[in-house]
């Protein structure tokens, strides 16, 4: 199991070194670049030319890029263009701090509502309740955040306004509960879904009747014998759910007005923000691998077939 | 995969699992600990980041949920007694602490030094935190502020400073003439880094070589003692002294800057009405009286709290979280409506900017002077920008903004709506009719959404009246940017909603910099040198009303040439709180707040 993590490790500076490089070159090769969005209205190409060689863009692709990752190797980030003298790291944890504590509240409550719900209609099938889930995860799968949260804000902070439209005051907040509303959407009906299935298929095997023959409780049934296999399907989305919160996250904040890493990167993005675009692209990528990563060890704990394939 | 290895696998799967028959539950109870740590580690993150804490003396303050302060303040006591200001006639009784806390909406700025600071979000703190030479009253005349008198020679190229001696950093130190010459070495030393320098202290003889490398220091700035300063110019220009307003010019203290290296502006000592008293990015900046400042008005607010984290506004200030707000456009038929209670509320800031339409003199179908007239005569701009901006903005018919001091142009004549005189003009073309033009592109700012609507109305109304497609195309600010920057600039027209907003009030910044020959802020590549002329001639003048006769033909030549279809002059809406007394929101960045109070 350590080899196996170890060996899974390895391949993350592999990752992240194509991760940047591919960032990297979009940017050097993109239209426009920071000095012109740094100067704004204020354009003069001599300034210009003088700014570029004093942040070093003068220099060829190859030079910078491995002047680059030579401090990236140093975890030294950089500093914000846009912000200027600012280390990016600065910026930027703040910010990370507040989009992970909403993604953290958010796929928690999804995932347990979410298998909560799959449970429950798995052992009513084809009863009002399991419908009614099944038109739920339809509904909460097919409407985009985008869609939702302007109905969200006009429902709760404009018809009836219990609820503060934007801002952030932190997680244990009014502030809160519309964003993490939102986001947990997503994870809640995949999780429904995929439960509900999973129980399903799990329910109408031969050792779920042999548990039940040989007299044991219902609970007990369900929970030690159906939940566990039907856990092996949701782990893999768990994976895919880091992703799919990341893309969600950046349309959460933009929409509610939340200072997170989303609303960040979109506006260093205008501003050609390379040393801040890169760091939040390599930041999504560590998440990535790491939440596949965190996944693959799980399945070896829940399912020892895999531990070693 | 080999039979053994399976059969080993298995018998390891039996002996695991026969001592755990609760894996799922450890599974959902390792996934709560996850969340739970993930929670509490970024929780305890953030109050590792922000470790002072201290009551939170500022009312409803969104953003301000965890009552912490950054390390950005110095560790100054809150004090319990209010002076009464003195000099302010009409200013309030003494209020008890507490109550003159101000919460406004504020975005974060990207940089709280003055001489990096180019845009306005960082100007509108950094004009109340530091201070220079000169600022501007409420009617934007220039008034002494360090310095307390100044004169000019002869030639009009050698200004004399005389500081005032009871100036004081926020520290306390005394501001000399020696602190004015590092500054403008500072912000003109190519190291800085800063983006404004060249515009507004370029024409300080010696500052152009530093900033490009060719000097270690500016002999236009010399010191005649601590409280004289003598600053030399290129040549005479009226408008130096209005560049000297700029946060670019403003004073800094060396020793705060060297020894703070990068991120100085966590502490910075400056000159100005107001401290910085806590800055938490994206939530919240917080600015603090400065009790020993020394310039009439004296400040009466003891703190603002600049709200940075986004949300509606408009909400906010409804449930009082703020005490101002600027309206957008969806709510403006709503606050202009007299039976709304917001309505009393409600004040309008002409700003000085324009927006307009550039035609590229130097692209088909524009390099003809009467096709672009016809592009203006073809518009009829009152009902497009009255149906579009809901009548709140003035239509722009010259270039000046009617804001701008000492300036007006009432007999100038504009291109006016004529449809019939845009036919002939095209029929008079080299171009003979519009069949002939090559495709025309509008470039409009934009990433993604919907077409503006005032630029769908100005596409329908040229294909109405011209008979012209004209395609839109959207770009971002950067790439909208870097296109018209580049010397063979290939857009046509563009523009609608972008525009060009003062950097100091004198025509100069608008007719200067805009319809030069080879200005880099003309991307129209419009050059007459008979403007040109007059220009030079104007940029010397002396004389308040000669000066302006010649600023007057050259917006009249201007917009008789066409380079602009000039669309309308910007101006905002505010909603203001009634208890806030003397709010004076100014048409451009200049400091402001020692204006206010609040009588509630």
């Amino acid at each position: 199991m350590l080899a196996y993590l170890i060996r899974r490790l390895l391949w993350l500076p592999l990752l992240l070194i194509i991760v940047s490089f591919i960032t990297f070159t979009l940017g050097y090769y993109g239209p426009a670049d920071p000095i012109v969005a740094l100067l704004g209205q204020h354009y003069d190409p001599e300034i210009a030319t003088q700014l570029a060689r004093e942040y070093g863009f003068d220099q060829p692709f190859a030079v910078q890029y491995l002047k680059y990752l030579e401090r990236i190797a140093r975890l030294d980030f950089g500093e914000s263009i846009k912000y200027r003298n600012q280390p990016v790291l600065r910026l930027l944890i703040p910010r990370l701090a507040i989009t992970i504590q909403l993604n953290a509240v958010s796929s928690f409550i999804g995932v347990v509502l979410g298998i909560g719900t799959g449970v429950t209609a798995a052992l009513w099938r084809g009863k009002w309740v399991d419908r009614l889930v099944v038109f739920g995860v339809v509904f909460g799968r097919a409407i985009p955040v985008f869609v939702a949260g302007p109905i969200l804000l006009f429902l709760f902070a404009r018809t009836v306004p219990v609820l503060p439209a934007g801002g952030w005051d932190g997680i244990f907040s009014r502030s809160a509960v519309l964003p993490v509303v939102l986001l947990s959407i997503g994870p809640m009906a995949i999780f429904a879904r995929q439960t509900r299935s999973g129980m399903l298929e799990v329910m109408g095997q031969d050792y779920i009747r042999t548990a039940r023959a040989k007299g044991l409780r219902e609970v007990a049934v369900v929970t030690v014998h159906a939940l566990r296999n039907a856990f092996i399907p949701l782990l893999t989305i768990l994976g895919f759910l880091l992703g799919s919160l990341v893309e969600g996250t950046f349309l959460t904040e933009t929409i509610f007005g939340i200072p997170g890493m989303g609303q960040f990167a979109f506006e260093a993005l205008g501003g050609r923000d390379y040393p801040v675009i890169i760091t939040v692209t390599l930041l999504v990528a560590v998440a990535y691998a790491l939440g596949n990563l965190w996944v693959d060890v799980l399945y070896g704990v829940v399912d020892p077939r895999i531990r070693q394939a | 995969m080999p039979l053994h290895v399976r059969e080993e696998l298995r018998w390891e799967k039996v002996t695991l699992f026969r001592e755990s028959r609760w894996i799922p539950l450890i599974a959902v109870v390792l996934l709560i600990c996850l969340g739970a740590v993930c929670v509490l580690g970024v929780v305890g993150g953030t109050t590792f980041l922000v470790p002072l804490s201290r009551t939170e003396e500022a009312g409803p303050v969104a953003g301000a949920g965890g009552p912490n302060e950054s390390n950005a303040a110095p560790p100054t006591q809150t004090r319990e007694a209010v002076e009464t200001p003195k000099e302010e006639p009409e200013s309030p009784t003494a209020l008890p602490t507490g109550e003159q806390v101000l919460n406004v909406p504020g975005g974060d700025p990207p940089t709280l030094d003055p001489h990096l600071s180019g845009d306005a979000t960082s100007a509108e703190y950094v004009v109340e935190i530091f201070s220079g030479l000169v600022t501007f009253d409420r009617e934007l005349e220039i008034v002494p502020d360090l310095a307390e008198s100044w004169e000019v020679s002869d030639d009009g190229t050698v200004y004399t400073f005389f500081l005032r001696q009871d100036a004081r950093f926020h520290n306390g130190k005394p501001v000399r003439a020696q602190d004015f010459k590092w500054s403008v070495e500072r912000a003109c030393d190519f190291r800085t880094r800063s983006t404004t320098a060249d515009t507004y202290l370029g024409d300080i003889v010696g500052c152009r070589d530093m900033l490009r490398g060719n000097a270690n220091q500016v002999e236009g700035v010399q010191v005649v003692d601590d409280y004289t300063l003598e600053i030399t110019i290129d040549q005479p220009r009226v408008y130096f002294l209005a560049k000297l307003t700029y946060p670019t010019a403003y004073v800094l203290d060396q020793e705060n800057v060297e020894r703070g290296g990068r991120t100085w502006t966590d502490n910075p000592n400056g000159t100005g009405p107001f401290k910085l008293a806590e800055f938490r990015f994206g939530e919240l900046i917080a600015l603090e009286r400065n009790e020993n400042y020394y310039r009439d008005p004296k400040p009466q607010l003891e703190r603002i709290n600049f709200v940075l984290s986004g949300g509606s506004r408009m909400v906010m200030y409804e449930q009082g979280e703020l005490d101002m707000t600027a309206v957008g456009l969806n709510d403006i038929e709503r606050v202009t409506d007299p039976t709304n209670p917001l309505n009393s509320e409600l004040l309008t800031v002409e700003s000085m900017g324009i927006f307009y339409i550039g035609l590229n003199v130097e692209q088909p179908p524009f390099d003809d002077m009467k096709v672009r007239q016809a592009f203006n005569y073809a518009l009829d701009r009152q009902r497009i920008i009255d149906v579009v901006y809901k009548e709140t903005v003035p239509v722009a018919w010259g270039i000046v903004p009617p804001t701008m001091p000492n300036y007006e142009n009432p007999d100038l004549k504009p291109l006016e709506y004529d449809p019939e005189k845009a036919q002939e003009l095209i029929a008079e073309s080299k171009y003979g009719d519009v069949s002939e033009f090559p495709d025309i592109t509008f470039h409009a700012l934009g990433a993604g959404g919907a077409t503006g609507r005032v630029i769908e109305a100005i596409v329908a109304s040229y294909e109405e009246n011209l008979g012209v497609q004209v395609e839109v195309q959207q770009t971002d600010w950067a790439t909208f940017l870097s296109d018209l920057n580049r010397p063979d600039n290939p857009n046509q027209m563009w523009g609608g909603e972008a525009g060009w907003i003062a950097d100091y009030p004198d025509p100069h910044d608008f007719l200067d910099i805009l319809f030069r020959c080879g200005s880099f802020q003309n991307h129209t590549g419009y050059c007459n040198p008979e403007v040109d002329e007059l220009l030079d001639q104007a940029a010397s003048e002396e004389d308040r009303e000669r000066r302006e006769a010649l600023y007057r033909q050259v917006e009249q030549i201007a917009i008789e040439e066409a380079p602009w279809v000039p669309l309308f002059f910007e101006v905002e809406y505010w909603l203001i709180k009634p208890y806030v007394m003397d709010a004076y929101l100014p048409p451009m960045v200049v400091p402001k707040y020692q204006y206010y109070y609040l009588e509630r």
